[in-house]
């Protein structure tokens, strides 16, 4: 992982990507302001899973890729800033495998991370909480914490 | 015992009814030779009392109740204990030394624990500890793993090229030897990580071995590496500590159970002249155990500034005992918790004033007195906290002031080599007799935290007589190094300074030893919890 490996990483997971991706997903790299490819800001859709609350939605998310990527994770960010549990209010995801002192390994790739995402939102964890309004409602008010989250699905219909 | 009798004789006469003789000579040698007009000694002892040397010089070699046992050891000395356990684990569990030590790393050094569990089930053990003891080839040449069909591909860097080196431990997770590499290096050297490092691949808890990691990092990270390594050794073994003194590299091995420290205080002093606890690592705290220390500090920390301007500046409320500031207005007050009307002067109901509104003549009414009864009580455990916290503070700054002492006394030390006929070595006396000064203040000041938490019973008499005898005989010697140097007195200055020496170093014995004697036979009860 000499340096400016980042990019070539980045080249690679986008043409594996291309090549295979689960359904419903969506991932490219955003775009220089000379209209060139920028490696290192993708923009992503998450579809809720099919059966749970969350579903016939997409959450938009952006990825930042820092520069000694894949030795540090990329940060992942809701645009808008999702109401859940283990979101923070700037939108960032509170995540093990996306902190580099807890879960994250080199090989991770972005498939992993988008799946692992998806699979958060209906399955939030409780030990880390980043925001309170979403984390109080779930321990505090279910039925209510479920409304929001099916309010949410609605405004971000596939 | 040359240099014994000439300053037994003073002592003796000085302090006959405190100590025998015995416990005199147990500490004589401390003065090494600085006293040897020899002669007159030989006779001194000619009359019988050297019957008495085999007694005196066992009782000097028993150890004392307060001391315990330990052993101080270099790093290198750690490395050697360190290989010594794995290689005695991996010839018992019959296996490659690299996973025997990271199979103890993960079971913090206790060998027994871990044998015990793996006969009972190894596979469980190698899981949890994230080892494979397949024999796997670490290093391999890309080109011989790949085929036409599926040519190596790290998954990190996507690199595919044929001379690539790919590495991977017992899981066979490969990836290109730069990228492992780059991996190690960042979670040796910018994480700090040594003992658990995992594979690189997502979820995999294999842990990268030690040989591994030495075959695939540069020289200067492997060496970090082994630092660490060394360093968590001692972390994680219960039974070694570190010296907590800065840029201090000796570790302190002891074998005092942390289930002890109730009835124990295990000081030990390292190499470097640090002396701490074992227990806790803080500077010694005898006579205070572990628990009382901890309980102290927080308190001290929580409550000294507070209850001092709460005592010099408030009152209670006779009925609620919310605590008051009077910052203006007349006497007349009204508790804003309970609504209680009361007189600031007198304490008592503001019912009983009648109309004398702004003055109060009524101080030796009985409802008034009552009142101030009850509030001197609940202050008492305030001023109780006080005298205890205000002893102790000032034991700490004499002994911070001591450090200037030390200063002043290296020069009283050559002053005296020039005006008198003393040598250096026979100026030394001073120097120690601070020494002695700083560590009995040290011990002073413990005595008041844990005599704060002492619950009253006939022992304490005992105890506070200690305390009473050990805090004048500290001020005595403070006082003699404190005075000016006249140049006809030296003599009798260093006499005087020797024998309170002893006498103050004997008394700090006496205290920690009755102490110690009383924490082992569970003589004293405190009235918190020490859990």
């Amino acid at each position: 992982m000499s340096t400016g490996i980042a990019r070539a990483r980045l080249g690679e997971e986008r043409k594996q990507w291309r090549k295979d991706h689960p359904h419903g997903f969506w991932a490219r790299p955003g775009k220089n302001e000379d209209g060139t490819m920028d490696l290192m800001n993708w923009s992503c859709g998450i579809p809720g899973k099919t059966g749970t609350m969350w579903e016939n939605a997409v959450y938009k998310l952006v990825m930042l890729f820092p520069e000694d990527y894949p030795s540090k994770p990329p940060k992942c960010k809701f645009t808008p800033p999702l109401f859940h549990p283990n979101v923070y209010p700037s939108g960032t995801v509170c995540l093990s495998i996306l902190n580099e002192e807890e879960a994250w390994k080199p090989a991770i790739t972005i498939k992993q991370i988008l799946l692992g995402i998806q699979d958060l939102l209906d399955d939030p964890n409780p030990d880390s909480p980043a925001q309170s309004e979403a984390y109080l409602l779930f321990r505090k008010d279910r039925p209510q914490y479920e409304k929001r989250v099916r309010l949410q699905a609605q405004q971000n219909m596939a | 015992m040359s240099s014994d009798s000439d300053y037994d004789d003073d002592v003796m006469n000085e302090f006959d009814d405190t100590m025998d003789e015995d416990s005199i000579l147990d500490d004589s040698d401390d003065y090494e030779n600085s006293l040897d007009d020899s002669g007159d000694e030989l006779e001194y002892y000619e009359d019988g009392e050297d019957l008495n040397f085999d007694g005196v010089m066992a009782e000097k070699h028993r150890k004392k109740l307060y001391q315990v046992d330990y052993t101080v050891q270099s790093a290198k000395h750690l490395m050697g204990s360190q290989d010594k356990e794995v290689g005695q684990v991996a010839s018992i569990l019959g296996m490659p030394k690299e996973h025997a030590a990271t199979l103890l790393r993960h079971y913090r050094w206790n060998k027994e624990k871990l044998i015990e569990r793996y006969m009972d089930n190894p596979d469980k053990v190698l899981r949890i500890a994230g080892v494979v003891t397949d024999k796997v080839r670490r290093i391999i040449p890309a080109r011989e793993i790949s085929t036409p069909q599926h040519p190596f591909s790290c998954d990190i860097c996507c690199d595919d090229e044929e001379e690539l080196e790919t590495v991977a431990v017992s899981c066979n997770h490969r990836f290109c030897r730069t990228c492992y590499e780059h991996y190690l290096r960042q979670k040796i050297k910018e994480e700090g990580e040594s003992r658990k490092i995992e594979c690189p691949q997502d979820g995999c808890k294999i842990v990268v071995d030690e040989k591994t990691v030495q075959e695939v990092v540069d020289k200067n990270t492997h060496l970090r590496y082994r630092e660490l390594l060394n360093r968590t050794f001692v972390d994680d073994n219960d039974h070694l500590r570190w010296c907590p003194a800065p840029n201090c590299e000796f570790a302190v091995e002891c074998h005092i159970p942390s289930t002890s420290l109730t009835t124990i205080v295990p000081t030990v002093e390292c190499e470097c002249s640090h002396q701490f606890c074992f227990g806790c690592g803080l500077p010694d705290h005898q006579p205070a155990i572990c628990p009382l220390v901890k309980k102290w500090q927080k308190k001290c920390e929580d409550d000294s500034e507070t209850a001092n301007w709460i005592s010099a500046h408030t009152k209670e409320c006779p009925k609620c005992h919310s605590t008051i500031e009077k910052n203006g207005g007349c006497n007349h007050m009204t508790c804003r918790k309970c609504k209680y009307e009361f007189c600031w002067v007198c304490m008592g109901p503001w019912s009983e004033h009648g109309t004398s509104w702004y003055n109060c003549n009524r101080y030796d009414e009985k409802s008034s007195h009552e009142a101030r009864d009850s509030q001197t009580q609940s202050r008492a455990s305030l001023e109780r906290y006080l005298h205890y916290y205000n002893r102790f503070a000032n034991h700490q700054q004499s002994a911070k002031l001591d450090q200037d002492l030390y200063r002043k006394t290296e020069k009283k030390m050559e002053e005296m080599q020039q005006t008198s006929d003393l040598s250096w070595i026979e100026v030394q006396f001073l120097k120690k007799a601070v020494d002695t000064l700083t560590q009995c203040r040290m011990t002073l000041k413990w005595t008041y935290a844990f005599a704060f938490y002492l619950s009253r019973t006939n022992e304490t008499v005992i105890f506070e007589d200690n305390q009473k005898d050990l805090e004048m005989a500290t001020e005595h010697l403070s006082e003699l190094l404190e005075k000016p140097l006249e140049r006809e007195k030296i003599a009798e200055l260093r006499q005087n300074v020797l024998d309170k020496t002893v006498y103050v170093k004997q008394r700090r014995e006496i205290l920690l030893e009755d102490t110690a004697k009383g924490l082992l036979e569970g003589r004293w009860t405190f009235f918190v919890d020490l859990k």
